[in-house]
């Protein structure tokens, strides 16, 4: 792994007294992407809000940049350069530009005007239809909007709560393309999944299940495992 | 007749959009129901009452000063309670208990420090003589109190929509969990709505007494009832939508008063089951988030 960029350990966290989390942990590098694999109900969204602040850990440290974030609140987050993306991804009540210039609420106007046209450039389908409402947009275009609204705080980290969420096969396959060249552009992702097409993007894997992380490692060794290539693979 | 009662109606329909529109902005951003909103509309008209008995200030210099002090109040007033009943399994249910509560203290207290009677303000004070619109004659206090709701509710549209504040405040409306999860700072964003919410409240009390008549400490549930018609003719959760709703009641309010008076009374409430009944979005139709 690169230089640390985030990394969480021991999290404990839940709803109530429901305890979802159990000691959960993980780390993302410095330009690194790393898949938080996991099937529904394993805790993944829970471990994503408790990184950005959403929710309070009972138990265990986040850090950033070699900072402790775990007391600060999301927006203090944000401005410390973590961007996430939830599985809405926008607000379907406002249009694309406006769902940017959110995004993009702590750039100063000036910078945000320049960044936006970076973020149209990077996303042409949007950028003819800045003006739209972002519900009324296909299911693809809406993530491009969630994304290039996560983008326009200028991150180093990006967040992302199941991408694929709601998507065709098709639509899957240009957001991996977006993800892809943003990661090669050199930002660091963190991307909670249980599509494994995803994991064509990964530099590491986490596997998440129970609350409990299970896996950590390359995508290679992931193969190698029987058990985990018969449960996420569908291989014998 | 008509042609008098149909623009009349849109002058008061300007000032109870001004009425109902802080009630939804509160509601809109924060999903509780603000049941206190008429009693701020009361303490807003007993401001301008005083500050023009004691000290002489017209109304449309009380105006800015009322707004100034409700904001200020209400700031503190919204971290002392708004967040603990967000926090609730039904916040909605809890504020309505709540601000009901506060709504009893509030009147009992003014009820104390006023009296039971019934106060104006000389409709003098906002000019003299009728204005004639459209051929029509009208007091020249209703035209200013109107012109004064119109301003204020062309200045709403520009904090929600010219800017990064508005922006912001709209997101919050649209998805509050979004917003949480995009950064902003959810509690800044709605105590700012909050004050400025009852803000709009006092304001609109300050042009009570030229629109209503008389101010008394008692009013607040009258208030309510019509704001509470207006922002469901518009729909509920949009402050904007507070406006059409507010010219629709003032038209039937004032085609009422003119052709059936001694059933004008009953209006707020049979437009209220009437909407709720044929179209409970409201007339602009928004879908309702839940909290």
């Amino acid at each position: 792994m690169t230089t640390e960029l985030l990394r969480a350990t021991g999290l404990e966290a839940g709803y109530g007294r429901v305890q979802v989390l159990w000691g959960a942990g993980l780390a993302v590098g410095d330009g690194e992407t790393v898949v938080l694999l996991g099937p529904n109900g394993a805790g993944k969204t829970t471990l994503l809000k408790v990184l950005m602040g959403l929710l309070p850990a009972w138990r265990g440290e986040v850090r950033f940049a070699e900072r402790d974030v775990t007391p600060l609140r999301t927006d203090h987050r944000v401005r410390a350069g973590i961007a996430y993306m939830s599985e809405i991804g926008c607000f379907p009540g406002m249009t694309v530009d406006e769902n940017i210039r959110i995004g993009g609420q702590f750039v100063p106007s000036a910078r945000l005007k320049a960044r936006m046209s970076e973020l149209y450039a990077l996303f042409p389908a949007i950028a003819e239809r800045r003006d739209t409402l972002a519900g009324s947009l296909s299911g693809g275009q809406r993530k491009m909007v969630g994304i290039a609204k996560a983008l326009a705080s200028q991150p180093r980290l990006l967040i992302m709560d199941e991408p694929s969420a709601g998507l065709s096969p098709r639509l899957v396959k240009e957001v991996i393309q977006v993800l892809d060249q943003l990661g090669s552009d050199g930002l660091s992702l963190l991307i909670a999944e249980q599509n494994v097409n995803f994991l064509n993007l990964a530099d590491r894997v986490y596997t998440l299940d129970g609350g409990r992380i299970g896996f950590e490692g390359s995508v290679a060794a992931m193969h190698d495992d029987d058990a985990l290539r018969r449960a996420y693979f569908g291989l014998k | 007749m008509l042609a008098y009662a149909l623009l009349a109606g849109v002058i008061f329909g300007l000032y109870f959009s001004l009425v109902g529109m802080g009630l939804n902005l509160v509601f809109g951003v924060m999903r509780i129901v603000n049941l206190a909103h008429g009693d701020v509309l009361m303490l807003g008209a007993f401001a301008a009452f005083w500050l023009f008995n004691l000290l002489g200030l017209p109304p449309l210099a009380a105006a800015p000063i009322v707004f100034v002090v409700a904001v200020a109040i209400g700031w503190p007033l919204y971290f002392l309670f708004v967040p603990r009943l967000l926090r609730a399994r039904d916040p909605e249910m809890l504020s309505i208990i709540f601000f009901f509560g506060l709504s009893q203290v509030v009147v009992a207290l003014a009820t104390i420090a006023f009296g039971t009677n019934e106060r104006s303000i000389p409709g003098r004070v906002l000019g003299s003589g009728p204005v004639h619109i459209l051929g029509q004659s009208y007091p020249a206090a209703w035209v200013v109190s109107g012109a004064v709701s119109a301003a204020a509710v062309v200045l709403v549209t520009l904090y929600l929509y010219r800017t990064r504040l508005g922006t912001t405040t709209r997101a919050v409306m649209v998805h509050r969990e979004e917003a949480l999860a995009t950064g902003i700072d959810v509690h800044r964003v709605s105590a700012i709505a909050f004050g400025v919410g009852l803000g709009l409240a006092a304001v609109a009390g300050v042009f009570a007494p030229f629109m209503m008549g008389s101010v008394r400490p008692a009013m607040g549930a009258d208030i309510n009832i019509t704001s509470f018609t207006v922002i469901v003719i518009g729909s509920l959760g949009n402050p904007l939508g507070t406006v059409l709703g507010g010219i629709v009641y003032g038209i039937a309010l004032m085609v009422m008063q003119s052709y059936f008076s001694s059933w004008a009374n009953l209006l707020p409430y049979l437009l209220l089951i009437g909407i709720l009944l044929i179209r409970p979005t409201g007339l602009l139709g928004r879908t309702l988030r839940h909290a």
